[in-house]
């Protein structure tokens, strides 16, 4: 988990996630002209997702494309965020219970 | 990652999920393969099939009555491979979707498996339904047999209280 939070901490990372949400499967070059860095630049951070496990490659003759792989922030969302969001939910979709029975 | 037992090439359609479990291939061949572990951590969704090549399988929520989804096994190399045809059928949108596969492939690495689940075959821009669910899926598959226990987070249990209900 803390290979995904460090991935996470940075933004330029978090809009490389971004974009591979807006369209999956893409090559190192058309990432590059998406943003505003170096080919170096976006290598040394797609590294660091890959480390994390959340970008997967795989090979299409030549050229290699990377792939989201949404599982880690799934399992983040499980074992963490979800026990600090649900009661919250919890409440709210009880207030609104109680609302509507009381109209 | 051994691209070489894919005998297939990778397009950018292609949907690629991949998570660590500590256990053994042939707990998680079983996990994966046994209807009332499968039901566990698949939103109550029962899969069975007698898992011979080329055999066909189906995936519903008896209880209430709902077909989610069938196809056919057309690999079944235990405990490393699944390959199988995936036609959802829970509503008409994602029936009108037709026939795409799912690879199960498992490694075991160290004392754990990596378990990568590629839903490919789908058509450019597919409902996103079709995919959604497997990171909710493998989360449970790996709390299920981590701990033994339920993956409780909201939407795992959407379906599994139908039987109660019924």
């Amino acid at each position: 988990m803390d290979t995904v939070f460090r991935a996470l901490a940075d933004p330029t990372r978090r809009s490389l996630l971004d974009e591979l949400f807006r369209r999956d499967g893409q090559t190192l070059s058309a990432l590059e002209r998406r943003l505003p860095m170096t080919r170096f630049g976006v290598m040394k951070h797609l590294r660091v997702l890959e480390e994390a496990g959340l970008v997967k490659t795989r090979r299409r003759g030549r050229e290699k494309l990377h792939f989201l792989n949404p599982v880690p922030i799934r399992l983040v969302h499980d074992r963490w965020v979800s026990k600090y969001a649900e009661p919250w939910a919890a409440t709210l979709s009880g207030l609104k219970k109680t609302i509507e029975e009381e109209a | 990652m051994n691209e070489g037992k894919r005998p297939w090439t990778a397009s950018p359609d292609d949907k690629v999920f991949e998570i660590y479990i500590k256990t053994t291939p042939e707990r998680l061949w079983e996990a994966i393969t046994d209807p009332e572990m499968r039901a566990k951590y698949s939103f109550g969704v029962e899969t069975s099939s007698d898992w011979t090549p080329g055999s066909s399988y189906s995936s519903s929520v008896p209880a209430a009555g709902i077909e989610i989804a069938a196809g056919e096994n057309r690999e079944v190399d235990p405990p490393r491979r699944l390959v199988q045809s995936f036609r959802a059928l829970w509503s008409e949108d994602v029936k009108a979707e037709g026939t795409s596969r799912v690879t199960w492939e498992i490694e075991q690495v160290e004392d754990s498996c990596r378990l990568t689940v590629t839903h490919d075959q789908l058509r450019p821009g597919a409902n996103g339904e079709l995919y959604g669910g497997w990171p909710m899926i493998l989360s449970g598959l790996k709390t299920l047999l981590e701990t033994g226990e339920h993956l409780t987070t909201p939407g795992s249990l959407r379906y599994s209280g139908a039987s109660e209900a019924a």
